[in-house]
C-alpha cells in the first residue's frame, strides 16, 4: 500500500521536511490532509497514531512513525538506493550527519524559532511583536552562524562535501525568517568584512534554491502516485 | 590508540550520556578534562576540535566528534556486539522507533527542562533574577507533555518498545539537573512515567557514574 503522509499543504516545519525528502528520493505517496484549524489531529484517531496530536505523521503500510527528523531518516534509509543520497551509511560519515543534525537542533533552531514567533507567529494571531525578543533572537543567531562560516569554509556542505539531510533539516523554518521581514540567512554578512558572498549566505542560497524545494514552497504539499 | 573523551569528571549534560553509553557498552577511554570555569573549552585548540567550544567531544584515533547525541550513536554503532544489547538496533523500523522517542526527547522534553534550568541556575549565575513565571509555565508545559509520555508508557516499558535505548537514555542529559537543583519534576506524574524514570535513573551504570564523576578506563572493566 503507497505510504500515507498526514500534513497540511503548506510545506514548513516537520512537514516540509518529510514533504522535501519524499521528493529528493522520489518516493510516491498520498497525501491525507489534516486540518488543524478544525482540530482533526486532536481526534481519537489520530492520537492514537501520534499521541502528542501533531503533524506531520506518515503510516507505511502499517508503520506508523511520527516525529518530522525521524521519519527523516526513515525514509533517507529505506530509500538509501533511490533518488538524491541523503544519509550515508559508512559509520564516520554518518556519524557526521548526525554531528551536524544535532548542531541545528542545539544551536540553530532556538533562536530561529525565537525570532519566527515574533515576526511570523503573533502577526498570524493579531499579536504585536516585541522588537527586543527578535533583536536578542538575532544577536544569539549571528553568533550561531559566525560559527557555521568556520564549518562552511572548509566543506561545501555541514558534514562534508555532498547534501545531506543535515543541510536539508535547516530548511524546517529559517525559510521563514525572510517572510517575516528578517533575512538574516542570505544577507548574514559575517565577521570577515571582506569576505562577501559568506559560506553561509552561498550555502543557504544553494539549498534554498534546489528544484525540489522550490517546487515545494510554491505548489505546496501535494501527493504523487 | 584508545578513544580521548575532552569532557569534565562532573557527570551532568552531554558528558553524562556520552560516559553512560562508554560505560554501557564497556568502550575503554581516557578522559581529558577540559575546566570551564577557566575558559579551556575556548581556547584555539579546542576550537579546532569543537568549533561550537563545548564539551563533551572525542577524538577516536584521530576522528574527531561532537555533540553527545551523535556521538553516542556513533558509540553505538562502533560497538554493536560488546555491553547492553539494542541500545540503537539496526533494523529499519526498531530503529526508527528510537529516533522518534529521541526526537520527542529533544522536542517535547528537553526545551522545558532548560528553561527551567536557565531561571533557576544560569540566570542567578550570572546575577541575574528568577522569572518564576517563566518556571512555572515550563514546568506545566512539561507536565502536560510527560502525560503524553504516561499513555506511551503504558503500552510499551520503554519509550520504543521494551527494550532500553537512547532514546530514554538522552531523558538523563538534562533532567538530573533539576533534581540537583532540589526541583521533582517526577513524584506527581503518573505511575507509568514514574516506573519508567526509577527504572532508567537507577541503572547500576548510571548510578555509579553518579557517585564516582566520569572515570577514565583504559582496559575493558
Amino acid at each position: 500500500m503507497v505510504l500515507k503522509l498526514y500534513a497540511g499543504t503548506i510545506a514548513s516545519g516537520g512537514s516540509g521536511i518529510v514533504a522535501l525528502v519524499l521528493a529528493e528520493k522520489q518516493i510516491p505517496f498520498e497525501l491525507v490532509l489534516t486540518d488543524l484549524a478544525t482540530g482533526e489531529h486532536k481526534t481519537p484517531e489520530f492520537l492514537a497514531m501520534h499521541p502528542f496530536g501533531q503533524i506531520p505523521v506518515i503510516d507505511d503500510d502499517g508503520f506508523v512513525l511520527y516525529e518530522g527528523r525521524a521519519i527523516c531518516r526513515y525514509l533517507a534509509e529505506k530509500y538509501s538506493d533511490q533518488g538524491t543520497p541523503l544519509y550515508p551509511k559508512g559509520l564516520k560519515e554518518r556519524a557526521l550527519v548526525e554531528q551536524a543534525i544535532s548542531v541545528e537542533s542545539a544551536n540553530f533552531w532556538p533562536p530561529v524559532i525565537q525570532i519566527a514567533r515574533e515576526v511570523i507567529g503573533k502577526p498570524m494571531r493579531g499579536l504585536d511583536k516585541d522588537q527586543s525578543i527578535i533583536d536578542a533572537g538575532i544577536v544569539d543567531l549571528t553568533a550561531k552562524l559566525d560559527v557555521y562560516e568556520v564549518i562552511l569554509g572548509k566543506t561545501k556542505y555541514l558534514a562534508g562535501d555532498e547534501f545531506t539531510l543535515a543541510d536539508l533539516i535547516h530548511l524546517m523554518a529559517a525559510h521563514r525568517l525572510a517572510d517575516g521581514g528578517v533575512d538574516i540567512m542570505s544577507t548574514y554578512p559575517g565577521p570577515n568584512v571582506h569576505r562577501f558572498p559568506t559560506c553561509v549566505s552561498s550555502w543557504w542560497n544553494d539549498i534554498s534554491t534546489r528544484p525540489a524545494w522550490v517546487k515545494l514552497r510554491a505548489e505546496g504539499i501535494k501527493g504523487i502516485i | 590508540m584508545v578513544l580521548k573523551l575532552y569532557a569534565r569528571k562532573f557527570v551532568s549534560g552531554g558528558t553524562a550520556i556520552v560516559a553512560l553509553v562508554l560505560a554501557e557498552k564497556q568502550i575503554p577511554f581516557e578522559l581529558i578534562e577540559i575546566d570551564l570555569p577557566t575558559n579551556q573549552n575556548k581556547t584555539p585548540e579546542h576550537l579546532v576540535r569543537h568549533p561550537f567550544g563545548q564539551i563533551p567531544c572525542i577524538d577516536d584515533d584521530g576522528f574527531v566528534l561532537y555533540e553527545s547525541r551523535a556521538i553516542c550513536r556513533y558509540l553505538c554503532d562502533k560497538y554493536p556486539d560488546q555491553g547492553t544489547q539494542g541500545l540503537y538496533p539496526t533494523g529499519l523500523k526498531e530503529r526508527a522507533l528510537v529516533e522518534q522517542g529521541a526526537s520527542v526527547e529533544l522536542t517535547d522534553f528537553i526545551p522545558y527542562v532548560l528553561q527551567v534550568f536557565r531561571e533557576l541556575y544560569l540566570k542567578p549565575s550570572h546575577g541575574q533574577q528568577t522569572d518564576q513565571a517563566v518556571v512555572d509555565q515550563a514546568l506545566a508545559e512539561l507536565y502536560k507533555k510527560l502525560d503524553v509520555y504516561e499513555v506511551i508508557l503504558g503500552k510499551t516499558k520503554y519509550l520504543a518498545g521494551d527494550e532500553f535505548t537512547l532514546a530514554d537514555l538522552f531523558h538523563l542529559l538534562a533532567a538530573p539537573r533539576l533534581a540537583d537543583l532540589g526541583v521533582d519534576i517526577w513524584s506527581e506524574r503518573g505511575p507509568n512515567v514514574q516506573r519508567w524514570w526509577k527504572d532508567i535513573s537507577t541503572r547500576p551504570a548510571w548510578l555509579k557514574l553518579r557517585a564516582e564523576g566520569v572515570t577514565e578506563t583504559t582496559t575493558t572493566n
